[in-house]
């Protein structure tokens, strides 16, 4: 087990202990993630990855412990909490409106208008042209920025949530399970994406229980089993099969 | 980008699909090529209808629930139901009788009762957003109960206002001479009309080019996902309530500005006309899709084809079941078109 050495995280979680009742999903897990990196975390079903990730969302509150952003201890305690933080968490179909066109779920909720009385009329024109432009920085090509986002596929959706976080200049981007549900070419895609979030500088948790599509494109790999931290190693240190072995438990530490 | 055409398909079956998705994108164009088609029919079967009496009736009696109908048509783009506005257009229409009656200046009269129609808009807006029941049977509730008030204020009886009429009325819904001269007989056009077309107009712009109408959307679409992002979907969605009461006691204002009387039922059923005209026009009983010029078309639509069926002399006593009839072909169209 090693950490990175030197520099400070850009969000760390310290003793987060979380309980529902007398189960106790979480038992004290410590986690950090720096600056450009791209970090998997890995469990089983039910290992409290999830968990973990919802107390950093603000969707749960940590029975114990404390979160450190940028060196300052922040109070989670609801989703808008976190995302005025900069934390942006992509879920699979979770944050998009199907009905709407790509621009128009891009800019949702930070639209760009001029403000007339009570009224504020979009700049339709600037914000299609800004979605296309953004996109195109991470390697995402679309038809047309108007296109209704039901038209596209699982993975190019994943994208433009991708996109969005990054565009406004989010400090964290979670990705939960992004690819659990695509096709092996739509995965790949959305692998490129997240590298190219990181290239971006944006660091990215990557939550997934695919030891396959995490290999590659992270830099470390954190392990969570039974509530505990197994521990947080670095690309080379372990092989798939080890991997694997920690997150199922054949094999300890 | 796919395609999402196989090859296998042969390319007549990939036009039809392309043309269904391109259908599928203009929500409003099925109604107005229904309304064309219709409109071509009782045309060609009926002489007397285009003529300026005819056609001015059909803008005239359809511009009154016309105003409320944007309201409904708005919620239901936010994903929820409005019952309630026969009632409330009610519940103004009385205020306003028996406030002037009673001798209070009639911009005073007419503000008090938009007033309350905003209240019993943003009364219908608290209890949805807040006790989450479906709107359909909260504002169910309020249907009943703002008819009771209706009645309450107005004894169980009729109102009217005797007085000479103001120059508000005419505001309110004076006649367009300029229009009705134009021809012999001569025609029946009001400024309800003008009133319609402008709400009209100022709706759908804020709906396709404002922040607002983008949250709305975004809120009948996929209310999490709005959320998620910023948007606070309850103060869309109360907001919508009272704006469809306001427009729901202004237009009970208007029709009680072109013949001074109110009657306990005024406006009974006319919920259900609001959400079948949205439904013709394109609005998604599930919310986030349609648009408020197709749900304007719609309530002109349903109009004309009570004054055709009239005028091409089948019983009127088909009229609900034609109307029926259209709103089932309407949904299996639109559902027909928006398959994926």
């Amino acid at each position: 087990m090693t950490e990175t050495n030197g520099r400070t995280p850009v969000v760390e979680m310290q003793g987060i202990v979380k309980r529902f009742g007398t189960v106790e999903a979480l038992r004290g897990v410590d986690f950090k993630v720096y600056g450009g990196e791209v970090r998997a975390l890995l469990g089983d079903n039910g290992a409290g990855k999830s968990t973990l990730i919802k107390v950093l969302t603000g969707v749960h509150r940590a029975t114990s412990g404390k979160i450190v952003l940028d060196g300052e201890v922040v109070k989670i305690v609801s989703p808008a909490d976190a995302r005025a933080l900069g934390i942006e968490t992509c879920y699979q179909d979770l944050a998009l409106v199907p009905l709407m066109s790509i621009w128009r779920n891009f800019f949702l909720g930070r639209e760009l208008g001029l403000k007339l009385g009570p009224i504020r009329w979009l700049y339709k024109k600037d914000m299609a042209e800004q979605t296309r432009a953004s996109l195109m920085d991470i390697g995402i090509e679309i038809r047309s920025p108007r296109d209704k986002v039901g038209k596209l596929s699982g993975g190019e959706r994943q994208s433009i949530a991708i996109g969005r976080a990054i565009h406004f200049g989010a400090k964290l981007l979670i990705l939960d399970e992004p690819t659990s549900a695509l096709s092996v070419g739509e995965t790949n895609k959305v692998l490129s994406y997240i590298i190219n979030a990181k290239e971006q500088g944006l660091p990215v948790i990557f939550i997934s229980h695919n030891v396959n599509h995490v290999y590659e494109v992270s830099d470390s790999y954190t392990i969570i089993r039974h509530g505990l931290k197994v521990g947080t190693y670095q690309r080379g240190e372990l092989t798939q099969q080890d991997i694997a072995d920690l997150i199922t438990g054949a094999r300890e530490k | 980008m796919r395609t999402g055409a196989k090859s296998d398909m042969t390319s007549q079956v990939t036009s039809l699909a392309r043309l269904r998705s391109r259908l599928a994108d203009i929500p409003v164009l099925v109604a107005l090529l229904t309304f064309a088609f219709l409109f071509l029919l009782f045309s060609i079967a009926s002489e007397n209808f285009l003529t300026l009496i005819s056609l001015t009736n059909i803008l005239t009696i359809a511009s009154i629930k016309g105003i409320f109908v944007i309201g409904v048509a708005m919620l239901m783009i936010t994903g929820e139901f409005d019952l309630s506005v026969g009632s409330i257009l009610a519940v103004a229409a009385f205020v306003f009788a028996i406030t002037l009656e009673s001798g209070m200046a009639p911009l005073l009269a007419l503000t008090l009762a938009l007033v309350i129609s905003g209240i019993l808009g943003f009364i219908n807006g608290q209890i949805v957003t807040r006790t989450g029941i479906p709107s359909f049977i909260a504002t169910l509730g309020t249907l009943l109960a703002y008819r009771g008030i209706a009645r309450g204020i107005g004894g169980g009886n009729f109102a009217r206002f005797t007085g000479e009429r103001p120059f508000l009325f005419s505001v309110l819904n004076g006649d367009l001479g300029f229009i009705n001269e134009l021809a012999f007989p001569a025609g029946n056009a009001r400024v309800s009309v003008i009133w319609f077309a402008l709400f009209a107009l100022i709706a759908a712009i804020i709906m396709a080019r404002s922040r607002y109408g983008s949250w709305v959307y975004a809120t009948g679409g996929n209310r999490e996902a709005a959320r998620s992002q910023g948007v606070r979907t309850n103060r869309v969605i109360v907001t919508n309530y009272v704006i469809t009461g306001l427009l729901a006691g202004f237009a009970g204002l208007v029709s009680f500005a072109s013949r001074p009387s109110v009657d306990p039922l005024r406006g009974e059923g006319w919920e259900l006309i609001a959400v079948t005209a949205a439904v013709i026009g394109g609005i998604w009983l599930k919310g986030g899709f349609g648009t408020i010029m197709g749900a304007a078309i719609g309530i002109v639509l349903l109009q004309m084809v009570e004054q055709g069926l009239i005028l091409i002399g089948v019983d009127v006593q088909l009229f609900q079941g034609t109307i029926g009839f259209i709103l089932i072909a309407a949904v299996i169209l639109g559902t027909y078109l928006t398959k994926q």
